[in-house]
């Protein structure tokens, strides 16, 4: 049997934490990085030992994680800086195939893609093309429901 | 020149001052409004109150038609986002980044941008200084 793909996850919020939970259901090998120690003790409790306390921009902390053999890096914190740098650490100096990114905001997305970044997802933006599209459906189902 | 700088702590607020005192014009963006306080009486620039890593509120402190750009708040990464942003999306002719992370400053010298890390200048000036 093959290995099973590599995830480094960033940040162990909401978003990161059901992420590296599925990940690991789906069979993947798993590592979750947060930086409060005390979260950082929560989820491991929770997830079983895949939690690696530390800051995901801080080069020395990242040699620890076997970055340079992941096939994914994920990074999920809540700033969108932090998972720019993440990004592009995991890129340029461990060589990660693939890097995806959470954005806030989400104006930053184009931005994420100039910069590097494989795949920059805001979930803000989501919504608001759901709703668009949703929107503009029904205008149409209106326009087509008046005709004679 | 036409100047935009990020973060008005000490460092940033000083080296605006200086710059406005030489006859630059100089716009200052802060996400804090009391940091303007810094500034003092002297200034004769500009102050933009808003996140350095938003491109409206670059836009705001005039970014497109920046000569440099510098990037001094406190946060190294977004200190290395405002820069990117500026040299990528908005061709800042020259933009100057502080980082404190010396690996970090590391990786980005080779990745191009223009750095200042004062953990290493400060090291050695003490290191020599310690000497004799």
């Amino acid at each position: 049997m093959s290995q099973p793909m590599y995830v480094i996850v960033i940040g162990g919020g909401k978003v990161g934490y059901y992420l590296s939970k599925h990940l690991q259901d789906r069979g993947y090998e798993v590592t979750l990085i947060e930086k409060d120690p005390r979260r950082a003790e929560v989820l491991n409790s929770v997830l079983g030992e895949i939690v690696m306390v530390g800051d995901g921009d801080e080069m020395a902390f990242l040699a620890t994680t076997g970055m340079e053999r992941a096939d994914v890096v994920v990074a999920v914190t809540g700033d969108d800086e932090d998972n720019l740098v993440a990004c592009q650490l995991a890129k340029r100096k461990f060589n990660v195939p693939k890097t995806v990114a959470r954005v806030n905001n989400p104006a930053n997305v184009r931005i994420f893609k100039t910069l590097g970044v494989d795949v920059a997802l805001s979930a803000t933006e989501v919504l608001l093309d759901l709703i668009e599209s949703e929107l503009a459906s029904k205008e149409a189902a209106g326009r087509s429901a008046t005709k004679p | 020149m036409k100047l935009v700088i990020v973060g008005c702590g000490r460092v940033g607020a000083m080296a605006a001052v200086a710059l406005s005192k030489d006859g630059h014009q100089v716009t200052v963006i802060d996400i804090n409004r009391r940091a303007f306080d810094r500034l003092g009486p002297d200034f004769n620039g500009e102050m933009v109150l808003g996140n350095g890593i938003d491109e409206d509120v670059l836009r705001q402190a005039g970014i497109e038609t920046a000569d440099g750009f510098a990037c001094l708040t406190n946060g190294d990464n977004r200190n290395i986002m405002a820069a990117q942003i500026a040299r990528e999306i908005f061709k800042v002719p020259r933009v100057i980044t502080r980082i404190y992370d010396p690996m970090r400053q590391d990786v980005y010298t080779e990745l191009g941008l223009d750095t200042v890390c004062p953990t290493l200048s400060g090291a050695r000036q003490i290191h020599t200084m310690l000497k004799g």
